[in-house]
């Protein structure tokens, strides 16, 4: 597979570097919107690396101002999204109205773009685990102070999964539902956290570094935001009935 | 796999932002705005033009947040692509208004071996970005270097260098196949 996908790679290269240009990235462009996983890895981890170039540079903090200015940005967002209804003189408000509602197709429309690329590019990376012959799926059982919860996962040795988790309590402030992989004779190895929702739901992808033992059982536990060494809260879900 | 600096969790930050957190917004910036000033000030050059894309890319982050997902990187990743991105869309339009536009060769060349020599002091991440640098030929550096901070297209360095297009593509190549030999998985 690789073979036949050389040309391609090495193209893949220059395009995660931003150089290819002319025909040869009209052609790589067309080929990754044919949906070749291949290519969208390898340019996705090419610029991976890539993007430590920056670390190069001496950090520079910005004038103190700057944050600033763009915190008062988003307070004029704010005060624009509320203030935009109000009530004008008849033409003016025609032409307001219909400003505001071309300015909501846009936003519905770029949002739609966005939610639908970031859902076929999940949905992309869930059909690829599931076609996947060395891909487990893996129930998770509620434990410790949420029997209630329920969840799947699915996870490949690889290091590639995605989690599912559901019946999940809301998190409190300064709290994240951490994901943790333990292997045999292994310390648990934090491998994401997942957002949920108000009823309790949630989804994250996970890839866990290359090098790490393959994960035998799977567990997620409510920690303080920013834990990442070891699980020092409550189990919430874990892969085998407790 | 672990945070850098004790902070918080980047991603669930970034979870956060898309929730309309401005605390969580405070943090992402405090922890990740003075390196992409950093790159900023180095593609960009003017310190007007670097503060104005700090704006324009931190104001993105917080609009498009919830069109995060691992699958996009790292969140350091996202953020540099973000800047990147951006920051080469103004040189190309510098470039289009100033037809006459030309890269001297002494700034860049002058901060660029500045950057891979000067370690002292420097932090560990830069440290190793420095040697891994170092350790590219010349040659190879240069057409990354180019690309990467000056947004130059293959065409563009081949002319530059006045060198074979082909050429450059195997130096590009053979450059970014060295840092990721070398680098292996540095990513946040």
């Amino acid at each position: 597979m690789a073979t036949e996908h050389e040309h391609w790679l090495e193209r893949g290269e220059i395009y995660a570097l931003g150089a290819l240009d002319g025909q040869e990235l009209r052609e790589f462009q067309a080929h990754l919107d044919t949906d070749c996983a291949i290519c969208a890895a390898y340019v996705r981890e090419t610029r991976e690396t890539l993007n430590l170039l920056h670390r190069s540079l001496r950090r520079v903090t910005p004038r103190p101002e700057l944050k600033s200015r763009i915190t008062e940005q988003l307070d004029r967002e704010k005060v624009v999204a509320i203030a935009a209804p109000q009530a004008k003189p008849a033409a003016r408000r025609q032409r307001i109205a219909g400003a505001i509602a071309a300015g909501l197709i846009g936003i519905v429309l770029v949002g739609v773009f966005y939610r639908d690329r970031h859902r076929e590019a999940m949905n992309a990376a869930i059909v690829n685990l599931l076609r996947d012959p060395a891909t487990r799926d893996l129930r998770l059982y509620g434990a410790g102070p949420t029997p209630q919860a329920q969840g799947r996962f699915l996870w490949n040795d690889a290091g590639e999964g995605h989690v599912f988790v559901a019946h999940l309590p809301a998190l409190p402030r300064g709290k994240s539902y951490a994901v943790w992989t333990i292997a045999a004779h292994s310390a648990p190895r934090y491998v994401g956290a997942i957002a949920t929702d108000a009823s309790g739901r949630g989804a994250a992808h996970i890839k866990s570094p290359p090098g790490a033992a393959p994960g035998e059982t799977f567990a997620v536990s409510l920690e303080n935001e920013g834990t990442t060494a070891a699980p020092a809260g409550p189990i919430v879900l874990i892969s085998k009935p407790s | 796999m672990t945070t850098t600096e004790g902070a918080a969790d980047p991603i669930a930050l970034i979870h956060r932002i898309a929730a309309q957190n401005r605390d969580a917004f405070s943090q992402f910036y405090d922890r990740y705005a003075p390196i992409v000033y950093a790159l900023a000030l180095r593609m960009l050059r003017a310190q007007s033009d670097a503060e104005d894309l700090l704006q324009e890319v931190f104001l993105q982050v917080w609009r498009q947040a919830a069109g995060y997902s691992v699958e996009r990187g790292s969140p350091e990743a996202w953020l540099i692509n973000i800047a990147r991105s951006r920051a080469i869309d103004k040189l190309r339009a510098i470039r289009r208004r100033e037809r006459s536009f030309v890269l001297t060769d002494d700034p860049a060349a002058a901060e660029s071996s500045d950057n891979v020599e000067t370690a002292a002091g420097a932090s560990e991440t830069r440290l190793i970005m420095n040697s891994a640098l170092a350790n590219l030929p010349e040659a190879q550096r240069r057409v990354l270097e180019l690309a990467y901070f000056d947004g130059l297209s293959q065409t563009e360095i081949a002319a530059r260098l006045a060198e074979p297009l082909g050429t450059v593509k195997t130096r590009m190549r053979s450059g970014i196949q060295r840092l990721r030999g070398m680098l292996g998985t540095q990513a946040a």
